[in-house]
């Protein structure tokens, strides 16, 4: 009887906009891309995998510190490797400029490979080239020190890697279908796992959801990590203010009309 | 004016729904946009090699198995399907991400162990960089999710996609996967109806049994279970033999190494034949 009461009552209104950045109205938006990330992350569960295995898992993460901390964390990466340094930069603005970011991994690819001895990872016919560069017994891998120094803790069974294609590739279809924009990127997978999102995947893959005027993850321009709306406009805040204390005048008394 | 049957049309039409599809393909989203990604449909009398290839592979492999006797099935009513086969270029990476996900530290030992391995090894024609290989599988991902929205019955198939490798379809890349699409009706490649057949209790009994046996297993407190396997299970027992298997291993032999070449060979001069016309046209 109580929710009949409540269906009657159901009325309200939403003022949504992207305008001004984190206002009520921003954040509501934000919240319709978090149900199409939520929508997505759907759609990679149910995307094909070889075996059926299941061995899918994802992270969605919002608001300003939690993606702040990624873009940082994405900024921190492209240092240490001069071919990543100009794009993961450039990425790392696009996750700031996102408002959802959905990690998706795959728990098996350095764990539990397909065990097929498809040689998709080394070229072999057996997989002897996966389990001969991990610490293992009886098949059983032993991923208990995490001291690697590399980017990812490789060889990943590549079967396995495939499985997170699809689940990404379909997450990206839905994010077409509800018109959100979205992109996969490798600096965010890498940067979320870092950060210990997918906590229990070998690959993660970014996948930012944005629903602004303008897709934030394409038409960027040059030297994009110094020249973006963030900068630009943080830049109007600083010429203008300047602009303004340099000419002041009594408003009331008299203004300056065109001659 | 005009009167269109039945199946026919629908039949025909495959392969405009094939050509979205490729071009879905095409369109797949990528991270590096660097990975090499080939469609190319297949249907009709060419799908004769590919199923020649798969014929002895399904005496070894369930899967290809049950694909194999679909398809052939399928084609032999005259419902002939239609394939969509994905080629991906994943056996060298010109990324320099060095991220040490294939297992060496940099791009450069990788590709160095690529070209002493040679491509296309394995069954699924490795060695690979994995995020190469990421992208290959999104781009075969949007091959099914296209046939999907088009609601046309399909299946990604990994046995097309080794019998494409075999007999040389796609030769600039290393990764394969074959796209089936039709007949139109529905459950032809999930709970397939075509398989009644070949298919047999005692023969789905015996595919559990070694594939899942703690299903079948007895109490484990002795070290030794029994498993129960018939339904006086204990009169007398079965108990689990776990050893190298001399036929199995000499029926692979036999299959992938005699019984297979000998059928690429038979084929794979007229696959590279064209690609060779192909190319020739394309210089032109």
């Amino acid at each position: 009887m109580k929710k009949y009461v409540e269906d009657l009552d159901f009325r309200g209104e939403e003022h949504i906009s992207e305008w001004t950045p984190w206002s009520p109205q921003d954040i509501r938006r934000k919240k319709c891309a978090l149900e199409a990330a939520r929508l997505m992350m759907n759609s990679a569960l149910t995307a094909p995998c070889s075996g059926a295995a299941p061995q899918i898992e994802g992270h969605i993460v919002y608001g300003q510190e939690e993606l702040e901390a990624i873009a940082r964390k994405i900024e921190e990466i492209a240092h240490k490797n001069p071919n990543w340094k100009e794009p993961f930069l450039y990425e790392a603005v696009m996750a700031r400029d996102s408002d959802v970011i959905l990690f998706i991994g795959n728990t098996r690819c350095h764990q539990t490979p397909l065990d097929g001895g498809c040689g998709l990872c080394g070229g072999t016919l057996d997989c002897g080239y996966f389990y001969n560069k991990k610490k293992h017994k009886l098949g059983l891998v032993d991923n208990t020190d995490r001291s690697s120094t590399r980017m990812i803790d490789g060889p990943l069974c590549t079967s396995r890697v495939n499985d997170l294609g699809f689940a990404v590739a379909s997450a990206l279809w839905t994010a077409r279908t509800v018109l959100v924009d979205s992109r996969p990127f490798a600096s965010m997978g890498i940067a979320g796992q870092k950060l210990g999102y997918c906590p229990n995947s070998g690959m993660v893959v970014g996948v930012p959801v944005a629903t602004k005027s303008k897709n934030a993850y394409v038409d960027v321009n040059v030297d994009y990590h110094l020249i973006n709306m963030e900068r630009a406009l943080d830049n109007a805040r600083k010429i203008y203010q300047t602009t303004r204390i340099i000419r002041g005048f009594d408003y009331r008394k008299w203004i300056p009309k065109p001659k | 004016m005009g009167h269109l049957f039945g199946k026919d049309y629908s039949m025909d039409h495959l392969l405009e729904v094939a050509k979205s599809i490729a071009l879905a393909v095409h369109k797949t989203p990528q991270i590096t946009g660097k990975t090499h990604i080939e469609t190319e449909i297949i249907w009709g009398d060419e799908l004769d090699p590919i199923l020649a290839v798969m014929e002895p592979m399904a005496l070894m492999f369930r899967f290809v198995h049950w694909d194999y006797e679909t398809i052939k099935t399928c084609r032999e009513r005259g419902e002939s399907p239609v394939i969509v086969a994905i080629g991906g270029k994943a056996d060298r990476s010109d990324l320099a991400y060095n991220c040490g996900a294939c297992g060496f530290d940099t791009c450069k030992e990788f590709n160095a162990y690529a070209k002493d391995q040679g491509s296309g090894g394995g069954q699924l024609g490795g060695p690979s960089c994995n995020w190469k290989s990421l992208e290959y599988s999104m781009a075969a991902d949007w091959a099914c999710t296209a046939a999907w929205h088009a609601n046309v019955e399909n299946r990604i198939m990994t046995s097309l996609g080794i019998a494409l490798n075999m007999l040389g379809y796609m030769p600039d890349c290393n990764s394969k996967l074959g796209l089936v699409l039709g007949p139109p009706r529905e459950m032809v490649y999930y709970s397939r109806d075509d398989v009644r057949k070949i298919m047999s209790y005692e023969l789905d009994k015996l595919d559990m049994i070694r594939c899942i046996p703690w299903q079948f297993e007895g109490f484990p407190g002795g070290g030794n279970p029994m498993y129960k396997i018939k339904d006086d299970w204990w009169a007398p027992p079965d108990f689990m033999n776990v050893g190298y298997s001399e036929m199995a291993m000499d029926g692979m032999q036999k299959i992938l190494f005699e019984i297979v070449p000998e059928i690429v060979d038979k084929y794979s001069g007229a696959v590279a034949e064209r690609y060779q016309k192909a190319q020739k046209t394309k210089k032109k």
